[in-house]
């Protein structure tokens, strides 16, 4: 635990409005590992990281980074982050070149070092050419590429990303796991609140589960995938949304859910099941278009944990 | 000294004011546009001075609260208090910057007034030095005000309630000659000392002398931006 770059004790921060918050959350996050923080809308993920960003105080807690008091040495802590918000920001009248460069030079990057770091960047996330446009002309997708920029120009010891992905387009995303990684394998500790299962299985080395503002489990994706030995998804696109309650009764089913005009039937691993779920389907109505059995994911995970779903019907 | 891409907080904001050209333009002109047909015009010295003062006053309040509060529901002012830059030099330059900024805006209606009403050179030291300190304090309340509101309409109306009474006591319309508590309060208001050069440009006496006019209103101004920026930590912090 001495050599985590970040590290959180019991971190409490309710708002007094809503009474939404975390809760003794405790993580820790080494030199060049990727950690994931996983939760549905509400479940804390931003709270923990305007706490850990020292944007905001915790009610109660402690956490470190690279050793250093996230409360009491906070000037010092934030030159060693990088940090991107879920909403970036930026001065719209500013070039997306002059905001990048502003935020590296408070970040205390000599002049020379800034503009070369900034090239590479601007040209790794496909921004090269747009550098000189304000950055009030920029999409949300561009606008998120020039906060990751703002995020990495510095080169922090560690990385706190809120939804990073979030409206990349896909050669983006690439990009942006290209960079994130080697990021990781320079040393740089990644903290990623993301509810993409998909990106956090593919990046992180560990992840930590949010419900209600609790961590309520943490492992390697595979470990806690492996967790739900004997479950299979089973992945149903169809021409016409249907009403599916039907297939919800289908023994061994343990949970439907509708993404797209598709259906996506959380069951057990057992003989007939398959074909149980399609008959189900096809007398609701369903007329099938594709079908797939896969590995259980995160998603379901988090399911089996909290008995919620990671993300609303209109996120999936 | 390079301003595009600004490498600090205050070159950006300056970079920003030079960046919007028909923003620019209209912002150079208006005080101008304002001041110099009163300068021109015979109307009393208290008036014209009045005039002079309350541009200054309102466009230095508004100025620095309005574009603060849009910055901070922006987000931008949480993010790049996020920088390892101390929040205390943020808001003092956020604050010198802007009172130099409305100050440049002034200083051609200003020259246009010392050309109608030449004055002696020491009052119109004086005059300049007390509209840049009265500069300064109003963005100081501006900044102050941000404090408590994220809504821009919120910091119009506040700024009026604040600025009101300070109008009064300066003597800007009535208050002309106070006495007791109102004179004792009239010495702690930056406006006043303006005032009393201002009018001493536009030829009518005072009591009140150059040098005096010159520390004063600097050292309040000094005072009172040297306090609001005590509050940058909340000004800075997220509004939840």
């Amino acid at each position: 635990m001495a050599s985590a770059a970040l590290e959180a004790e019991n971190i409490t921060r309710r708002y007094r409005s809503s009474g939404r918050g975390v809760e003794g959350v405790s993580l820790s996050v080494a030199p060049g590992e990727v950690l994931g923080l996983v939760g549905p809308n509400g479940s804390g993920k931003s709270t923990l990281l305007r706490v850990l960003s020292t944007a905001i105080a915790p009610d109660s807690g402690a956490f470190r980074v690279c050793g250093l008091d996230g409360l009491r040495e906070r000037r010092k802590v934030r030159a060693r982050l990088g940090i991107m918000v879920d909403r970036p920001t930026h001065y719209g009248d500013l070039s997306g070149w002059a905001n990048a460069y502003l935020f590296a030079r408070a970040y205390g990057v000599p002049e020379e070092k800034a503009d070369r770091a900034l090239r590479g960047l601007f040209e790794h996330f496909g921004l090269a050419e747009y550098r000189d446009e304000k950055a009030k002309t920029y999409s949300y997708g561009m606008a998120k590429k020039l906060a990751l920029i703002e995020a990495l120009a510095h080169e922090p010891a560690v990385l706190l990303l809120d939804e990073p992905s979030l409206g990349l387009d896909y050669t983006s995303r690439l990009a942006y796991q290209r960079k994130l990684r080697e990021a990781a394998e320079n040393g740089c500790a990644v903290l990623l609140a993301s509810n993409q299962v998909d990106e956090v299985e593919a990046l992180c080395d560990r992840v930590v589960f949010l419900h209600r503002g609790r961590a309520v489990a943490e492992g390697t994706p595979e470990g806690l995938v492996s967790s739900l030995e004997g479950l299979r998804r089973v992945v149903a696109a169809l021409r016409n949304p249907v009403p599916y309650a039907e297939v919800g009764e289908v023994p061994g089913v343990r949970r439907v859910v509708p993404e797209g005009r598709g259906l996506v039937v959380h069951c057990e691993d057992r003989p007939g099941i398959v074909a149980g779920v399609v008959g189900a389907i096809v007398r609701c109505g369903g007329d099938i278009t594709g079908l797939s059995v896969e590995r259980p994911t995160l998603e379901d995970v988090f399911a089996r944990l909290t008995g919620e779903a990671l993300r609303g019907e209109d996120e999936a | 000294m390079r301003l595009d891409p600004p490498d600090s907080y205050w070159k950006k904001d300056v970079a920003l004011f030079l960046g919007r050209r028909l923003s620019l333009a209209i912002k150079m002109l208006y005080p101008a546009a304002i001041i110099l047909p009163v300068a021109a015009s015979g109307i009393p010295a208290q008036y014209a001075a009045a005039v002079v003062g309350l541009v200054a006053i309102m466009a230095g309040t508004f100025g620095a609260g309005e574009s603060l509060t849009n910055d901070i529901n922006d987000g931008i002012l949480v993010r790049v208090a996020l920088t390892p830059l101390s929040p205390y030099r943020i808001v003092a330059e956020i604050l010198v910057v802007n009172a130099a900024l409305d100050f440049l805006q002034l200083l051609p209606a200003l020259a246009g007034v010392y050309l109608l009403h030449p004055a002696p050179p020491a009052w119109v030291l004086a005059a300049t030095v007390a509209v840049f300190a009265t500069l300064l304090t109003a963005n100081a309340i501006g900044v102050l005000l941000a404090n408590f509101t994220s809504s821009p309409a919120d910091v119009l109306l506040y700024a009026t309630i604040v600025l009101f009474p300070l109008i009064y006591l300066s003597g800007f319309f009535r208050n002309q000659h106070p006495e007791g508590l109102l004179a004792a309060l009239r010495h702690l208001v930056p406006f006043a000392y303006m005032n009393d050069a201002l009018k001493e440009i536009f030829g009518l006496a005072t009591a009140a002398s150059p040098l005096a006019v010159i520390l004063v209103p600097t050292l309040l101004g000094a005072l009172t931006a040297a306090a609001v920026c005590l509050t940058a930590p909340r000004l800075l912090s997220p509004r939840l």
